[in-house]
C-alpha cells in the first residue's frame, strides 16, 4: 500500500510537469499580457519596453517558464495585475466560498443520491423506479444555468422565499445569528442547482451497482437465513454497492479548485470559478495561469485519493 | 486432404428440414434488422429519436417556411411581442422572428455539437486505436497526453481558449469543442482494442497475414463500433450543453449569429419581463440533450444484448 502510494505520486510528478507547461504555453500563446493590461497612450516606446523588462518578458520562453516554476515552488505565484494582490492571497480569499458550496452540495448529493438510488433499486421495474429514473435523466440533461435562472425566477422573483443571489443582504446590519441565517439563505440555491447534477449522476451510478450486488449469492444466502429484506438492503447490499460510488465522489470533488464556474456565475457566488470568468475578462494572466495549476493539481490529487479509498473499502482490491 | 470434399460436407449439414423453413425463413432477420427491432421495444428511445428527426427538419426546412425565412431581420414583427399564430415564438428584444431565430439557432447548435462529436470521435479513435493496439512507447505516450489535457478541468480549459483563440464564428466553436472532447472516446476506443486484440478472429486474421492498418480498422474496429456510436451520440447531447454555456459567458457563438446558446446570452438581460426569450431556447437544448441522452441509452441497450437483460 504504502509502496503503491509512493509510486502513484511519482507518477504524478511528470504529468503535473506536462501540465505546468502546457498551461504555461497556453497563457503565453493568449494575445496581449501584462504590457496590454498595463498599457495606456501616454506610455512611449521605451517605457513599453521597461514595462516589459520588469515582468520578464523579453526572456525566452524556456527561461520564463523555469522562472516561474522555481517562485511557484517557493509559494510565489506572483502578483494579480487586477488587484495587485499576491495571487497566492486572491485565491485564498475566494476558496472558502467555493469550499462551502462544494461541501454542502455534496453532503446533500450524498443523502439525496443514497435514498433515490436505494428505493430505485429496491423498486426495480415498478413505477417509482421510472419516476426516479425520469427525474435522474431531467437532471442529467438539465443545463445548469437554465436551471439557476428558472430557480431564481421562481423562488426569488416570484414567490419571494429566497435571495436571488449573492452571499450575504447587503444594506442591512445583522446580529451575529441572523447574519449566518441570511448567508444560509443564500447558499439554498446554488447548492440545489449544483447537487441536482451530481445526485442525478451519482444515483445512476448507486442503482446500477446496488442491482449488481443485489444478485450475488450472499444476498440469497442472507435472505435464506432470514434477514429482513429492507436489513439486508441498507446493511448489506449497501455498504458493497456505495464502493464504486466513493471513487466518483473523490473525482467529482476534484474540481472544487477550478470552482463551479457555471453556477456561480449565475448565483453570483465569489468562488474560484467566479473568480477565473473574470479574471480571464480582466486578462489578469497570474490568477488565470494559478488557478489552471490548482485545478490540475486538486484532480490529480482527487484521482490518487479516490483509487487509494477504493483498496480501502474494498480490501478484495490488490496494488501491483 | 482432398479440398473437393471439404466443400461438399457443410452443405449437406446445413441443409434446412423441409418442415421448419417457413418458421426459421420469416424469424431470419439481418443483424441491423435486430438492432433495430430492439431499439424500437424501447418507447422512450423511440420517442428521443423521432423527437430528434422532426427537430432536425424543422431546423433545416426553416427557411422554406413562409413568413419565417427572415431570422435575421430586425422589425419583422414589434419588439417583445407575444405569442402569435403568425409568430408562435413571439418577437425579441428588436423584434425579430424568434420561432425562426430558434430553427435557425437551433441548425447552428446541432452544426456545432454534432461537427465537433465527429471531430472528436475521427481523432479520438485513431489515438485510441494506436494506443491499444500498439502498446509500449506509442500507448505511453499518447495516454500521457490524454492524462494531461484531462487532469484540467475542461470549463476552464475552454473558457480561456475561446475567450481569446476564436472569432465568434461557429467554425472556431467546433475546433475548440472537438480539440478537447476527444480525450473520453479515446480512452474508450483504447479499451476496447486492448480488450480485443486478444481475441481468437484477430489472432485468425492476423494468421493469414492481415497487418496494422488492416487488422486495426478492417478486423478490430467494427466490433468495437457499438460503444463508439453510443459514445458518439451522448457526445452531442453533451457539445450542444458546452456551446450553450460558452455562449452563455460569451466566448462561444457570437451574437449576430443565431445559436441556440447565443439566444440565451442575449435574451439574459430580458429575462425578468419576457423569460420566454431565454426559456425557448433552453427548452429546446434540455429536450435535444434529453433525446440524445434517451438515443444514447437505448441503442446501448440495442447494440448490447448483454446489458438489456438487467
Amino acid at each position: 500500500m504504502g509502496q503503491y502510494l509512493i509510486r502513484r505520486l511519482l507518477q504524478a510528478i511528470p504529468l503535473l510537469i506536462l501540465t505546468s507547461i502546457l498551461m504555461f504555453l497556453l497563457i503565453h500563446a493568449i494575445p496581449g499580457g501584462p504590457d496590454a493590461v498595463y498599457d495606456n497612450p501616454n506610455m512611449d516606446q521605451a517605457g513599453r519596453q521597461a514595462l516589459r523588462a520588469s515582468f520578464g518578458l523579453n526572456d525566452p520562453l524556456p527561461v520564463q517558464y523555469f522562472k516561474w516554476v522555481g517562485n511557484a515552488l517557493h509559494g510565489n505565484f506572483g502578483t494579480s495585475l487586477y488587484t495587485s494582490q499576491p495571487v497566492s492571497e486572491v485565491l485564498t480569499q475566494r476558496f472558502p466560498a467555493t469550499l462551502e458550496l462544494f461541501l454542502s452540495a455534496f453532503v446533500l448529493s450524498l443523502i439525496m443520491t443514497v435514498i433515490l438510488g436505494t428505493v430505485s433499486a429496491a423498486y426495480q421495474g415498478k413505477a417509482l423506479d421510472y419516476t426516479l429514473t425520469s427525474l435522474a435523466y431531467f437532471g442529467i440533461s438539465m443545463p445548469i444555468f437554465l436551471l439557476g435562472l428558472l430557480m431564481q425566477d421562481v423562488f426569488a422573483s416570484s414567490l419571494n422565499w429566497l435571495p436571488p443571489s449573492g452571499t450575504a443582504t447587503l444594506g442591512y446590519t445583522f446580529s451575529p445569528f441572523n447574519a449566518f441565517l441570511d448567508h444560509l439563505m443564500h447558499l439554498v440555491m446554488p447548492m440545489i442547482v449544483l447537487a441536482v447534477t451530481f445526485t442525478a449522476r451519482w444515483s445512476r451510478y448507486l442503482r446500477t451497482s446496488m442491482i449488481d450486488v443485489t444478485r450475488q449469492d450472499y444476498m440469497r444466502t442472507g435472505r435464506a437465513k432470514g434477514v429482513t429484506p429492507s436489513r439486508l438492503l441498507l446493511q448489506h447490499a449497501l455498504r458493497n454497492a456505495v464502493i464504486p460510488l466513493i471513487t466518483i465522489v473523490a473525482i467529482d470533488f476534484g474540481s472544487v479548485a477550478g470552482g463551479a464556474a457555471i453556477t456561480e456565475g449565475v448565483f453570483a457566488w465569489p468562488g474560484m470559478g467566479q473568480l477565473f470568468i473574470d479574471s480571464l475578462n480582466r486578462r489578469d494572466y497570474p490568477v488565470l495561469l494559478t488557478s489552471l495549476l490548482l485545478s490540475a493539481v486538486f484532480v490529480i490529487l482527487f484521482n490518487l485519493l479516490a483509487d487509494v479509498l477504493y483498496g480501502v473499502m474494498d480490501p478484495r482490491i490488490r496494488y501491483s | 486432404m482432398d479440398a473437393s470434399k471439404q466443400v461438399h460436407v457443410p452443405e449437406e449439414e446445413f441443409e434446412i428440414p423441409q418442415e421448419l423453413t417457413a418458421e426459421l425463413s420469416q424469424k431470419r432477420r439481418s443483424q441491423g434488422r435486430i438492432i433495430f427491432d430492439r431499439f424500437v421495444r424501447n418507447k422512450v428511445a423511440t420517442v428521443g429519436a423521432i423527437f430528434l428527426t422532426i427537430l432536425v427538419l424543422c431546423c433545416l426546412l426553416v427557411p422554406f417556411i413562409p413568413g419565417h425565412t427572415t431570422p435575421d431581420t430586425v422589425g419583422q414583427t414589434t419588439p417583445f411581442a407575444g405569442m402569435s399564430w403568425q409568430y408562435p415564438f413571439g418577437g425579441d428584444n428588436l423584434g425579430r422572428d424568434t420561432f425562426a431565430r430558434a430553427m435557425i439557432g437551433g441548425r447552428i447548435s446541432l452544426l456545432v455539437a454534432l461537427t465537433s462529436m465527429l471531430i472528436s470521435i475521427l481523432l479520438g479513435t485513431v489515438v485510441g486505436a494506436l494506443a491499444g493496439y500498439y502498446g509500449g512507447w506509442v500507448d505511453n505516450i499518447l495516454m500521457r497526453i490524454t492524462d494531461t489535457i484531462l487532469t484540467v478541468p475542461l470549463y476552464l480549459l475552454l473558457f480561456v481558449l475561446s475567450a481569446t483563440f476564436t472569432d465568434g464564428t461557429p467554425t472556431s466553436v467546433i475546433f475548440l469543442i472537438a480539440i478537447f472532447g476527444w480525450t473520453t472516446s479515446a480512452r474508450l476506443v483504447r479499451g476496447e482494442f486492448l480488450a480485443l486484440k486478444q481475441r481468437e478472429f484477430v489472432q485468425a486474421a492476423s494468421t493469414i497475414g492481415a497487418r496494422g492498418m488492416r487488422l486495426m480498422f478492417y478486423h478490430i474496429l467494427p466490433n468495437a463500433a457499438g460503444p463508439i456510436i453510443v459514445n458518439a451520440t451522448l457526445l452531442v447531447g453533451s457539445n450542444i450543453i458546452l456551446e450553450s454555456v460558452l455562449s452563455f459567458f460569451g466566448f462561444g457563438v457570437s451574437i449576430p449569429v443565431a445559436s441556440w446558446g447565443s439566444m440565451i446570452n442575449q435574451g439574459r438581460d430580458y429575462f425578468d419581463s419576457s423569460p420566454r426569450l431565454i426559456l425557448i431556447p433552453g427548452i429546446l437544448i434540455f429536450l435535444t440533450v434529453l433525446s440524445c441522452n434517451l438515443v444514447g441509452d437505448g441503442l446501448r441497450d440495442a447494440l448490447d444484448p448483454h446489458m438489456t437483460e438487467r
